[in-house]
């Protein structure tokens, strides 16, 4: 009955719970803090999340900043609907994301044993998102090099991108350096998806572009107005966590 | 029986060292007495820093004059008050002269304490013999020249401080006496809520009238229907001094402390004396403003803010949440002529009293991040305009001052 596939995370999973008892016992007094008779606040303090400006970049290359663009305009491309994925800025996005703990897992158990956990288990080998970007667009520009006429993903025709990107997609493509073609390609449509939907404060949706293709009203948070009103559109624009255009006196 | 009696008693006596039971019963009255007077007093309001033993110093006092620090009452001989006499004591708290003939500054309310009784200080004093000595010296005057000289607090007293003790005024009832005597000594509300001089004193003829200090708007608490607490009734009065908190506002800032500290431990006798003298006070004239209309830009700027940031808790028609979230429509702290205090809740939040009858502590999260100083102003000229309401534009200007 008991596969070995399914045996593994079993015990890693006990293993990471022991440790988690181990540390909670032996570091209990100095986490556990119990407050009576007020709240704890502080004024003054908010502690939000800050404003992306474009404008530079702050882990990826030139080149791999042409690849990431290519890649999610192919994604998201520019159309009747919307603006393409790399006028919403996804690529700043990611620029963003990866310069960050994201990009180093800093917020990740990160150690080993790693085994290669079954597929609803996502991702579980030990490279970084940015460790993944650096060695997945090298791959991706050598292979295109070698195999479609010494041209870099950027340079081929928006047809060949989208072909080269499905057979990524299909896990039909062998990158160089051992990269997981199907697993790179899975990494960038999260993250250009993340880009492009996520609210612009991070850099990417820019004006919002995605929630107004969508409808989606935004970063609020009472809707008890509206909630009897059935089949009838929400009237409000969408709003930032930064903010609205409509916040200014005309 | 008797006898058993007796040496379970003189056991007592001996065993208890405190200073409440080796003094004789009629003291121990007193000191209980003396309690309730530092109660309404609220000594521990300055004379204690956060964190710090009872009335051992507090954290300094910023006027617009210079920095005062509130000294150590505690009865240390050496730091403390522990060398005064209690005719010194009464001498400071009545007349503003205390040990060796120093001079107080008036931040000490004793323009105020003046109106107390005698018995009242007497018992005060009795209770702060209590307290336990703590060494801790403390440089009170921090004042630049020439406001550090205190001689000069006798000018000031000529000009300014009229002393005696409260008068009952025969026409009113002991109730609305009792709150008189309450406000205008003791409780010593005029000292954030009445509007000041030049010099630092009362105005007069504004009692209660309304006053900025430490960053916040004390409002107007007389009985202006408008913008003091004329609208509110006796009850209502009583149970936001109680908890903190009734269907109209919720206490913060300085008077979060003021409430905690003091106003939830008196008795609901004194509340209501307080609540019915307050509403006699004379507020000056209730007329609404004109409201700035809805369709002026700004007005619509701040009504999408609002519903974008505030009406999730305030709710679209200003409404509020009991017991949770302040209403905003028809509030006189709203209304108040400066908006110094909205500002401040804006930009950097606010947590509500906590007191054994209302434990929650709502709190506003800090906006200041989120909202420049145009869109604070916007909103606050929403929100003081809106629902009925009716106050002066906010102008930015006066926004980016309280960053």
């Amino acid at each position: 009955m008991e596969s070995h596939s399914l045996k593994r995370p079993t015990r890693r999973v006990f293993l990471s719970s022991v440790a988690m008892t181990l540390v909670a016992a032996g570091a209990g007094p100095a986490l556990a803090r119990s407050f009576s008779g007020l709240l704890p606040w502080q004024e003054g303090v908010a502690n939000p999340p800050l404003q992306v400006r474009p404008g530079g970049w702050l882990f990826l290359t030139p080149e791999e900043v042409a690849t990431m663009e290519a890649v999610v305009d192919r994604l998201v491309p520019a159309d009747d609907l919307s603006i393409g994925g790399k006028e919403a800025g996804c690529v700043v996005y990611l620029d963003r994301q990866l310069a960050g703990t994201y990009g180093t897992s800093g917020r990740l158990y990160t150690s080993g044993p790693f085994l290669p956990g079954l597929p609803t288990q996502g991702y579980q080998a030990a490279a970084t998102p940015s460790q993944r970007y650096r060695a997945g667009i090298a791959a991706l520009n050598a292979f295109t090099r070698d195999a479609k006429g010494g041209k870099r993903f950027a340079e081929l025709s928006p047809e060949d991108q989208d072909a080269l990107l499905k057979e990524m997609e299909a896990g039909k493509v062998a990158l160089p350096n051992k990269v997981d073609a199907k697993g790179f390609f899975n990494l960038m449509l999260s993250n250009a998806m993340e880009g492009f939907f996520a609210d612009p404060i991070y850099g990417g949706n820019k004006d919002m572009a995605s929630w107004k293709m969508l409808g989606f009203p935004g970063a609020r948070y009472d809707y008890r107005d509206h909630v009897s009103k059935h089949n009838q559109p929400y009237p409000l624009p969408p709003v930032s966590i930064a903010g609205s255009t409509d916040w200014m006196a005309k | 029986m008797k006898q058993l009696f007796l040496s379970l008693t003189l056991a007592a006596a001996t065993l208890s060292g405190g200073h409440a039971f080796a003094q004789a019963p009629d003291q121990a009255d007193e000191i209980i007495r003396g309690h309730y007077q530092a109660l309404l007093t609220d000594c521990a309001a300055c004379h204690t820093k956060a964190g710090a033993k009872p009335l051992s110093g507090g954290a300094p006092l910023h006027t617009p004059f210079g920095d005062l620090i509130p000294p150590n009452i505690t009865p240390d001989r050496e730091t403390g008050i522990g060398k005064w006499t209690k005719e010194e004591f009464r001498s400071a708290l009545k007349q503003g002269v205390g040990h060796d003939g120093k001079r107080l500054y008036p931040a000490m309310p004793y323009p105020a304490y003046t109106k107390m009784s005698d018995q009242d200080v007497d018992d005060l004093w009795s209770y702060i013999q209590t307290v336990e000595p703590v060494s801790n010296a403390v440089e009170a005057n921090q004042l630049p020249f020439p406001f550090n000289i205190r001689l000069s607090m006798l000018g000031w007293n000529m000009l300014n401080f009229t002393p005696g003790e409260f008068k009952p005024d025969p026409a009113k009832s002991p109730e609305w006496n009792r709150g008189a005597y309450i406000v205008e000594g003791a409780g010593h509300c005029g000292t954030c809520h009445t509007p000041k001089n030049l010099t630092g004193a009362d105005k007069d003829g504004v009692t209660l009238q309304g006053a900025s200090l430490q960053g916040w708007y004390a409002p107007n608490i007389t009985g202006n229907t408008h913008i003091g607490v004329g609208s509110w009734s006796d009850e209502e009065i009583v149970q936001y001094l109680k908890t903190g908190q009734n269907s109209h506002s919720i206490a913060s800032g300085p008077m979060r402390e003021a409430v905690q500290e003091s106003t939830s431990m008196l008795s609901d006798a004194d509340l209501k004396a307080i609540a019915v003298y307050i509403k006699s006070v004379d507020g000056g004239p209730s007329d609404k403003p004109k409201a700035v209309a809805a369709d002026d830009p700004h007005m619509k700027a701040g009504g999408m803010i609002y519903h974008d940031t505030c009406s999730a808790c305030h709710g679209l028609e200003g409404k509020g949440a009991k017991q949770l979230f302040p209403a905003l429509a028809g509030s006189p702290l709203v209304q108040q002529p400066s908006a110094e205090t909205l500002t401040h809740l804006v930009l950097y939040g606010s947590q509500g009293a906590t007191t054994a009858a209302a434990p929650t502590t709502p709190s506003m999260p800090a906006l200041g991040w989120r909202l420049n100083d145009q869109q604070v102003a916007d909103v606050l000229t929403y929100i003081r305009n809106s629902w009925g309401n009716a106050a002066a534009a906010v102008a930015p200007a006066d926004v980016k001052d309280k960053r």
